[in-house]
């Protein structure tokens, strides 16, 4: 038995097979659906999803949406996403880097709250590369 | 042969030449400067109008068709990427459904339009049916207000509807469209808007010679709780057990303005498509209407041009006939 994936945004489909497994992270921490899960829908954080297929694991950072998962079929819209792979390792340490740096810079509570999310960026994608390998 | 087809131009223009008086009185007020009388008092337009009129058309043929390449090229880029948009809203519409027929009591026709013209009748179509909307759910409980996107929708919605026009944004196509930019948009219309169902019209792009106009229909939250207890379509959403975050509720807002935005990225590159798709079939036929008044016109002037050389030959034969005997 296996799931049907589908990861959509809005400009492209990025994934569209069938998985054996899949770790998502959502608001309310990760949560790992295996074939047969019960029906759910969920708000998805910014963080890495893990699709397993046939023992590979394969990473994702995926930057906020909405997961329906039921009867087997997985449905995840994203506003944007990143495979693993695509991502260079260096950027995303330096983009790590900046966004440490803005952070700590920030003033006033709107910077902070945007300072924070491009950390968290960053970080998904560092941590993105790093599952892999 | 030739003596034989001047005799015939001469019976041609005999008739011409008897009510002559009549016409140096008429023609001369009117049209001086059009009509080139000579003195067998015949009558016609000169060469030189009708090859002003043959190089204005060419013109226009040559730039109507310089658009269309225009119009074909920027569809072929824009295509590409309302193929990819439109997987993203089908979730949607299965999870939480397209109720058009949902009975709500503030309603919010959202408009798209184009902000260039030359485009057929896309925009005509589109304020058509916002307007038909608008009538179907005007009464004495239900309001409905619009909300416009683009220059021609507003010129055509501004002259009767003003008053329930809450929001206009225009310039959409100035940069390329992302989907960053439309989720700001609809953000800013989710703001300054009540809504309880938001109608989206648009043109849907279905092939490069059709364009469907199309409402998508985006509930809010309380109206999708009510829907879903009342059974129909919606049951299914109950099924589901909604996960992250403090409440269901909040889920569920922020599932709905995420639908939103979705839906208005797809509407507007549908809407775009098919402007590019209609410009392109407007100039086409535009194209091919100039051709054919160059041919009608190149006629005439082929005409014009023989009568006056045949009027030349007459003369001088008829001058050099007198002054033999």
């Amino acid at each position: 038995m296996t799931l049907n994936l589908s990861v959509l945004t809005p400009n492209r489909i990025v994934w569209d097979s069938e998985v054996k497994e899949i770790i998502l992270s959502t608001n309310s921490g990760k949560i790992s659906v295996l074939p047969n899960h019960a029906p759910i829908a969920t708000a998805v954080d910014i963080g890495i999803l893990r699709i397993r297929l046939n023992d590979q694991w394969l990473t994702i950072a995926l930057i906020g949406g909405f997961a329906r998962i039921g009867n087997n079929e997985i449905t995840i819209l994203i506003n944007d996403t990143e495979k693993g792979s695509d991502i260079d390792p260096q950027e995303a340490q330096q983009a790590l880097e900046i966004a440490e740096a803005n952070l700590r810079k920030a003033e006033g509570k709107r910077q902070k709250i945007e300072a924070k999310l491009a950390l968290r960026r960053a970080r998904t994608r560092v941590e993105a590369i790093n599952a892999i390998s | 042969m030739a003596m034989a087809a001047l005799r015939r131009e001469g019976r041609r223009l005999a008739p011409l030449i008897s009510p002559r008086t009549i016409t140096a009185v008429r023609s001369s007020p009117l049209y001086p400067t059009l009509e080139d009388e000579g003195p067998l008092g015949v009558r016609h337009i000169s060469t030189q109008v009708v090859r002003n009129r043959m190089k204005s058309v060419k013109n226009i043929q040559k730039i109507t068709k310089a658009m269309k390449m225009v119009a074909a090229s920027k569809l072929r880029a824009i295509q590409t990427k309302t193929e990819n948009s439109r997987g993203l809203w089908q979730p949607f519409t299965a999870l939480l459904g397209d109720l058009p027929s949902a009975d709500v009591k503030k309603n919010v026709v959202v408009t798209i339009s184009s902000d260039k013209g030359l485009c057929g009748g896309i925009n005509s179509t589109s304020v058509k049916i916002s307007k038909g909307l608008h009538k179907l759910n005007s009464g004495p409980e239900k309001e409905t207000k619009y909300v416009i996107l683009g220059e021609k929708a507003k010129a055509q919605l501004v002259r009767d509807s003003k008053k329930d026009i809450e929001l206009i944004i225009t310039e959409l196509q100035k940069n390329p469209l992302n989907y960053t930019q439309v989720s700001v948009l609809a953000d800013e219309i989710l703001k300054n808007v009540e809504y309880d169902a938001l109608r989206i019209v648009f043109n849907k792009f279905q092939s490069v010679v059709s364009f469907v106009p199309t409402v998508s229909t985006v509930l809010s939250t309380e109206i999708v709780e009510r829907e879903a207890e009342s059974g129909g379509k919606l049951v299914d959403l109950d099924s589901y057990e909604v996960e992250g975050g403090e409440t269901k509720g909040e889920i569920l807002q922020n599932l709905a303005e995420f639908q939103f935005s979705c839906t208005m990225f797809n509407a507007v590159l549908e809407n775009a498509c098919s402007e590019q798709g209609a410009r392109m079939s407007a100039m086409d036929s535009s194209s091919r209407n100039a051709g054919d008044m160059l041919d009608r016109l190149t006629l005439t002037y082929n005409r014009t041009r023989q009568a006056s050389i045949t009027t030349e030959l007459i003369e001088i034969i008829s001058g050099a006939s007198a002054l033999e005997g």
